[in-house]
């Protein structure tokens, strides 16, 4: 090598050493718990433990929204083709510490941008894991996805596509280890960012339109190893295993997929998951019964995986209404007295309200404009009204759903929600949650479901299992809803040009912030909705946005660049030719 | 302008190529070895596969053997056991199939009566939904003749086939390892 090179390589090494920020702390539980002390990060998926995507930072405010503008933006990758798919999409969540972000793209490469000089994003590292993406791309019912990382300790905690939980460093962007979770061999892929509660990273697998047995899997961040695996469909002799009267042993290919972040509470220490549809989606009378734990949120230990309680949203569910989504955990008063709330806005059009002790049902309330499956809940269990214990299939509302040997049904609110897996956010100062919706109807039609080779069929792992398909004739819209959460009353609404595919974030700044598919990102009066700014950043945004601030100035974060899924804009044209990106924009005054 | 030649009704451009490739692949499914291709219709069948494989993503709901599928996004027909003549294939391509979830790939489609002689306005629920992509006549033309050269009459698809589709830097093809070849 000649001297000058040497010099110049020693001179940029010298250089980078300086330049790299001080290296930040290790994030700990107690960080965890007490995220509402370093209101400049945004440590956790939803923001905090209990789902609220909310920002304390108000320097971006009502006042002086008129004034926010993009400060900068950073391309990333992640669009490469896979398996079914023509490129991956962004859905993730940044986490942000101490003016590094992290996010993540659709096959499960992590970035670290130091984003500390308020002008511009600096690669730190990449993180590829190689996803074998025909492999894992082929299995993915929705298209690529990943909703982002957590942070542990020293690590970056992430996941790939074709299955696998990989512990990254957070400083060196070096793999320290990963571990192989789910098995695209099944049907099995990972989009979910994970959980991690003390020493432990807990997640789910995805594949519910495969034929899979959901679960919810829990890897020990000191070992590597798993330290529990609670599956969603109970296994023969287990409890709510009668749940399923096919007499077949259909509970083995039953879906309950999991692919959105659980919420936590630390005072019970017990994790709230939403779980997907069961499978077939489309054909219940395969699977005669309530079909538990699909469609449902589980209270379980985070410690054993031990279920503590389960609530089913849609009993033997005909319509795909899976209800991963989150499930923020709220305190209430309610006829005088304070309740502790587990809270949903519900795929099934319906916002309830739980009692996150035990399970009970509190209350619920229509927050979709179209409704159609059930003429409303019972008031003491939230059961769908026409729910019949006596059948093994239930029928809702004639014409709501497939029937084999039926036409197409009409179906409201349409089988992708109500509200889809984008988040909510709660503002706890109004006391106000804002839900993101899709609102229409479009129609299912049932193709009776042939059995799996195991079970004597012909459909082997890895090919479709959904008994029939949806067609979207009507022209979707969306909406974003300002509920009370204490007695579901919707407080404010705002009818949106397109279903709303991006969820929100709340701020103190009195300020509610959203992503459009035609590429708008607006921002909303936290009281009455109305549009206070916006910006169009040319393509479609189908991730939910964060705050955080450094060197005390507060920024806006928000990933784009997605498919703009062809069921759901089918009757938008003026969308058909949008082009994918993969960016990720920072917006400030 | 269309004419009929050998049983394919097909549109000026198509005309002899498309047939051809039928009676090709008629004789392959008789005898074990293909007639060698030229270069242009090696050509043609590569690019045709980049467009069922990616530009369209046909394989999608048809899967990558265009087995045919159970999809979610609706049933898609095995285009391994079509009884489709390669330009009736084409139509249904340009124009998707009204009342099901096959799109059509010409962006003109039901403007005028290209299409089955019928416009969006007679179709109305059963308008079929516009492809991802709009594709040109030398891209139908050119996924036609590359399923009727790779899955057209065959039977169920092989290892060999898979990795010869998805390449060997994948699991994709493990679970097909004990196939057997027809």
């Amino acid at each position: 090598m000649r001297r000058a090179s040497l010099v110049a390589m020693l001179g940029s090494f010298l250089a980078a050493t300086a330049l790299t920020p001080a290296s930040a702390g290790d994030m700990t539980f107690e960080r965890a718990l007490n995220v509402d002390k370093e209101p400049q990060n945004w440590l956790l998926h939803h923001g905090n433990y209990a789902g609220h995507r909310f920002s304390a930072l108000k320097d971006i405010n009502i006042d002086n929204i008129k004034n926010l503008k993009l400060v900068f933006s950073v391309a990333l990758g992640g669009f490469e083709s896979g398996g079914r798919y023509k490129f991956g999409n962004l859905e993730g969540t940044p986490i942000v510490e101490d003016g590094v972000i992290y996010v993540t793209d659709g096959w499960g490469s992590v970035y670290a941008i130091d984003v500390s000089s308020g002008r511009r994003g600096v690669f730190k590292w990449k993180m590829d894991p190689g996803t074998d993406r025909a492999w894992a791309g082929d299995v993915a019912c929705c298209g690529v996805n990943n909703r982002g990382v957590a942070l542990w300790k020293d690590k970056v905690i992430s996941v790939t596509l074709d299955g696998r939980l990989i512990a990254t460093n957070k400083a060196t962007g070096e793999v320290v280890w990963e571990r192989k979770i789910a098995d695209p061999a099944l049907g099995e892929t990972l989009t979910i960012a994970p959980l991690v509660v003390r020493d432990l990273a807990i997640v789910g697998a995805a594949g519910g339109e495969f034929g899979i047995r959901g679960y919810i899997d829990a890897t020990d961040l000191n070992t590597g190893q798993q330290a529990w695996r609670t599956f969603t469909i109970p296994g023969a002799g287990e409890a709510d295993n009668d749940s399923w009267k096919d007499g077949k042993d259909r509970w083995k290919h039953g879906g309950g997929s999991v692919w959105e972040t659980a919420t936590y509470d630390a005072a019970t220490d017990t994790i709230y998951q939403g779980v997907g549809n069961a499978g077939p989606d489309w054909d219940p009378e395969y699977r005669p019964g309530d079909n538990k734990w699909a469609a449902s949120v589980l209270a379980l230990s985070p410690n054993d995986g031990q279920i503590k309680w389960g609530y089913q949203y849609t009993p033997n569910d005909p319509y795909d209404f899976d209800e991963i989504s989150e499930h923020p955990l709220i305190e209430a008063k309610i006829n005088g007295e304070d309740r502790k709330l587990v809270v949903h806005a519900a795929r099934n059009g319906f916002f309830y309200a739980l009692d996150r002790v035990n399970g009970s049902f509190v209350h619920g309330r229509q927050y979709v404009d179209q409704l159609n499956w059930t003429p409303g809940l019972d008031p003491k269990t939230g059961r769908p009204l026409n729910y019949d214990p006596a059948k093994d299939v239930q029928i809702y509302a004639e014409g709501t759903h497939g029937m084999r040997g039926q036409g197409p049904s009409r179906t409201c609110p349409s089988h992708f929600g109500g509200k889809n897996w984008e988040p909510s956010a709660y503002n706890p100062q109004l006391g106000l949650l804002y839900i993101p919706s899709i609102e229409g109807c479009n129609a299912i039609e049932t193709v009776q479901q042939k059995d799996f080779v195991d079970q004597g069929g012909t459909i082997k792992p890895r090919e479709r299992f959904a008994g029939g398909g949806p067609k979207t004739n009507e022209r979707l819209y969306g909406s974003l809803k300002a509920v009370d959460p204490a007695t579901g009353e919707i407080k404010a609404k705002l009818r949106l040009e397109y279903p709303n595919y991006s969820g929100a974030l709340a701020t103190a700044g009195g300020l509610v912030f959203i992503g459009a598919a035609d590429g708008e990102f607006s921002v909303h009066d936290a009281g009455t909705l109305q549009q206070e700014w916006s910006f169009n950043i040319g393509t479609g945004i189908n991730a939910p946005a964060v705050s955080y601030s450094v060197n005390g100035k507060q920024y806006i974060a928000v990933l784009a660049g997605s498919r703009q899924m062809p069921g759901v804009f089918a009757n938008a044209p003026e969308l058909k030719n949008t082009a994918t990106a993969s960016m990720l924009f920072v917006f400030g005054l | 302008m269309s004419v009929r030649v050998r049983g394919c009704r097909i549109t000026a451009l198509a005309i002899v190529a498309a047939c051809a490739v039928a009676t090709l692949a008629a004789a392959r499914a008789q005898t074990p070895q293909p007639p060698a291709l030229s270069p242009e219709e090696a050509r043609t069948i590569a690019y045709g596969k980049d467009v069922f494989k990616t530009k369209a993503t046909c394989q999608y709901c048809h899967k990558w053997d265009a087995s045919g599928d159970q999809g979610y996004g609706g049933n898609a027909l095995s285009l391994r056991k079509t009884q489709l003549t390669p330009a009736q294939m084409a139509e249904v391509v340009k124009c998707g199939r009204p009342g099901t979830g096959m799109p059509y790939h010409d962006r003109f489609a039901y403007t005028d009566k290209r299409c089955y002689g019928m416009t969006r306005a007679d179709l109305g629920n059963d308008m079929p939904p516009a492809g991802n992509e709009f594709l040109q006549p030398r891209e139908i033309d050119a996924v036609v003749k590359y399923l009727f050269a790779e899955a057209v009459g065959r039977g169920e698809s092989t290892y060999e086939e898979c990795v010869e589709f998805w390449g060997s830097d994948t699991r994709e093809c493990e679970p097909m390892k004990d196939t057997k070849k027809p």
